[in-house]
């Protein structure tokens, strides 16, 4: 019985050693040039969300790809004020006039379909960035239900009541870590920025594998 | 036998009040009542929301200024930056009248009350040139001052410019005055308008150019133009110079204001490089009339102005085309640029609409031409002033209005709101603040209210704080003191952050 325990106790191990092993592949995507030179922030200012400089290295399992690219999107404002909500998704992200879309004042969201549950390693977002600035209350949810009223996992959160710290807008977008959550539908919310009080996307990527 | 009814005396249907009937029927009290009616006019379109446009930073400073002033500390003409006294001149006893004591009594309406009063007498200036320019250009050009979005939202600005551009036109007014009939009086006027130009800004030394060559070129098309007697020209220098010396020595108390002033040119000259404020030639006229409708009525002004010179009619239409072109070829030619600038320029174009509009008049004779020029101006009107309402009202602050410029987002209007909230959740009576910036402005406006308030260089140690405020650029040095503490982002300006950096939960400050 030992022998036997310990037989599958070691499969187990390599098993899963082989899962961890063998998937893992630097997430690539592709960023726009930058549109202003900002200020460079130091790295050891403590509750600072450090700039990015480069596209940070984080590992997904291979074969993961972009599942938001030509997707449907959905807005609580469902008649932007400038541009139209098939930006997020189109794989444009230069932040020249006419790649973004801009949504009412105010708290706002948006919502990807992935049109069928997904694991989702990453998200990625690129509200604007041809200038300095910072978006409030910014919230990231995934669900399998439409309308987020059940089984609603937050991934990132830097509004008040959450964990996360606001970040000021680059070219290369913001990476969210979604540690493999499963769900259909991706939304983000966010209140206005620091230079108005409209909310603004680029583009939206949703990285993961769909759920065989 | 019945006296004959011819014969009794006749019933006399005489006014109740009978001078002010026959002062109804002058010409000049309706030209008079017109005008003020125009002033009041723009006056109530300069009036509302005075005080919701945040703070540009240029207004900050001027407002600093006058905190100083009732706080007793004496003027100092400032020739790396400040412009001239006369802004302040005006504005510190308007601001004490209206209750202010101290800097944190100050507010935005008051301090914009002042190019709003400006602005609208400058309205009712515009009646005064009517012997010079004919009732219909002035008519129009005080139209265009009272309803137009470019008068309208530098009238609510409290900077120099509106101040400025109603000094130039009491300048015009009583210079051609002095030329027409010299007299002590208008030579007087002349020299203490000039004066305060000069006290309202250094570039008063372009306009003084422009109107020169101005003058030149009509005395050269027309030498019958008499010279005036030298007695006026003595009084208007010796006024000028009188006026200038008050001004910059704040009354005698500050001499070296004289000296300041000749040190301050080449400070100017130097600054008309650009120092990051470069824009292109055509700036200005963008700005003036994006859609090119106003710009076609001058340019034939302009040609209306050619033609009454040539016919020994009036030369002040001319004389107002050169002034404006030179000035518009020198603010264009000058790297340096700024929207507010364009007001200068508003002066003269709005005039030359005037000349324009009054030749399109003369040429329609029949009354239904007539009838759709008027219908066709009044849409414009309707039109201008929707813009107005727009860029003055509706998104006074927002970057893409071409006169919010570097403008302050309304989102730092948000710090002070959030500081005094996080002071008063943390039971903190008095928070000392340490504001760590190269440049602060216009946070010294927005914290007046905060008692204790202190200013760094990014250099600089800042001492314990309850608070921090950085830019995004956070000096390493003072790194080490926001630990533990949270940072929230306000927009000073497109592309400038603050950082408004509180103490969290769990940071226990130091003494």
């Amino acid at each position: 019985m030992n022998k036997c325990f310990l037989q599958s106790v070691s499969l187990i191990l390599v098993s899963a050693g082989m899962a961890l092993a063998e998937d893992k592949v630097p997430l690539k995507t592709e960023t726009p040039p930058p549109l202003f030179v900002g200020t460079p922030v130091p790295i050891n200012v403590p509750n600072l969300e450090p700039k990015l400089k480069v596209w940070p290295n984080f590992e997904v399992p291979a074969g993961t790809v972009n599942l938001a690219k030509g997707k449907k999107v959905t807005a609580s404002d469902s008649e932007p004020v400038v541009g139209t909500l098939d930006l997020l998704t189109d794989g444009e992200k230069a932040g020249d006039e006419g790649n973004w879309v801009e949504l009412s004042q105010g708290k706002q969201w948006v919502q990807i379909d992935l049109e069928k549950a997904a694991t989702i390693s990453a998200v990625v977002v690129w509200h604007f960035h041809s200038q300095e600035r910072v978006y409030r209350d910014v919230f990231v949810q995934v669900s399998d239900d439409p309308k987020f009223e059940k089984d609603v996992t937050t991934i990132y959160d830097n509004s008040a009541a959450g964990k996360d710290r606001p970040y000021i807008e680059s070219c290369l977008g913001k990476l969210i870590d979604a540690k493999g959550v499963k769900g259909r539908y991706v939304r983000l919310y966010s209140a206005g920025n620091t230079t108005n009080k409209m909310n603004h996307y680029i583009e939206v990527e949703v990285f993961g594998k769909p759920v065989a | 036998m019945p006296k004959a009814e011819t014969d009794l005396p006749r019933p006399e249907f005489r006014p109740a009040i009978p001078a002010a009937f026959s002062l109804l029927h002058s010409t000049v009290t309706r030209r008079w009542l017109l005008f003020a009616a125009l002033a009041l006019f723009a006056f109530l379109i300069r009036l509302p929301q005075l005080g919701e446009r945040p703070m540009h930073t240029d207004e900050s400073v001027n407002a600093f200024l006058i905190g100083k002033l009732l706080a007793g500390d004496q003027y100092r003409y400032d020739p790396q930056d400040r412009h001239g006294p006369l802004l302040y001149v005006v504005a510190e006893p308007l601001v004490k009248l209206l209750g202010a004591k101290n800097l944190s009594d100050l507010t935005e309406t008051q301090l914009r009350l002042i190019p709003v009063l400006v602005g609208s007498t400058m309205v009712l200036l515009f009646g005064a040139a009517v012997d010079l320019f004919g009732l219909i250009p002035c008519l129009v050009a005080a139209l265009l001052f009272a309803l137009a979005p470019l008068p309208v939202y530098y009238s609510r600005y409290f900077i120099h410019e509106t101040l400025f551009v109603a000094a130039t036109l009491g300048l015009i007014l009583a210079g051609w005055r002095t030329l027409q009939n010299p007299g002590i009086l208008s030579a007087a006027l002349t020299g203490g308008c000039a004066a305060l130009m000069l006290a309202c800004k250094e570039t008063a030394i372009i306009h003084f150019f422009a109107l020169g060559i101005g003058l030149l070129c009509v005395r050269l098309l027309k030498p019958s133009l008499p010279y005036p007697p030298a007695k006026v020209l003595a009084t208007m220098l010796v006024i000028f110079v009188a006026t200038g010396i008050l001004l910059f020595t704040w009354f005698g108390q500050n001499w070296s204001g004289l000296t300041d002033l000749v040190r301050a040119m080449p400070r100017f000259a130097a600054r008309a490089s650009g120092e990051g404020h470069e824009k292109p030639f055509g700036y200005y006229g963008h700005l003036l009339d994006p859609l090119f409708i106003l710009v076609f009525v001058a340019v034939a002004g302009a040609y209306a102005a050619i033609c009454d010179v040539v016919s020994s009619r009036s030369k002040a239409g001319l004389f107002i085309a050169i002034y404006g072109l030179v000035i518009f070829l020198i603010y264009s030619a000058i790297p340096y640029k700024t929207p507010w600038l364009a007001l200068n320029l508003w002066l003269p174009f709005s005039l030359l609409c005037g000349v324009g509009a009054a030749a399109f008049g003369k040429l329609l004779t029949k009354p239904a031409a007539r009838w759709g020029a008027g219908l066709a101006c009044g849409f414009f009107l309707l039109a201008l002033f929707a813009q107005t309402k727009l860029l003055v009202f509706q998104h006074p602050a927002d970057e893409k209005n071409p006169f919010a410029y570097a403008h302050t987002s309304e989102d730092l209007l948000q710090l002070p709101v959030r500081l005094a909230e996080l002071a008063r959740e943390k039971h903190i009576a008095q928070p000392r603040i340490a504001v760590v910036a190269a440049d602060a402005w216009p946070l010294p406006w927005y914290l007046r209210k905060f008692s204790c308030v202190g200013y760094w260089q990014p250099g600089q140690a800042a001492g314990a704080a309850d608070f921090f405020i950085t830019t995004s650029e956070v000096p390493g040095p003072l790194a080490a003191q926001l630990q533990g503490f949270r940072p929230d982002f306000f927009g000073a300006r497109p592309n400038v952050l603050l950082i408004l950096w509180s103490p969290s939960a769990t940071h226990v400050l130091a003494p």
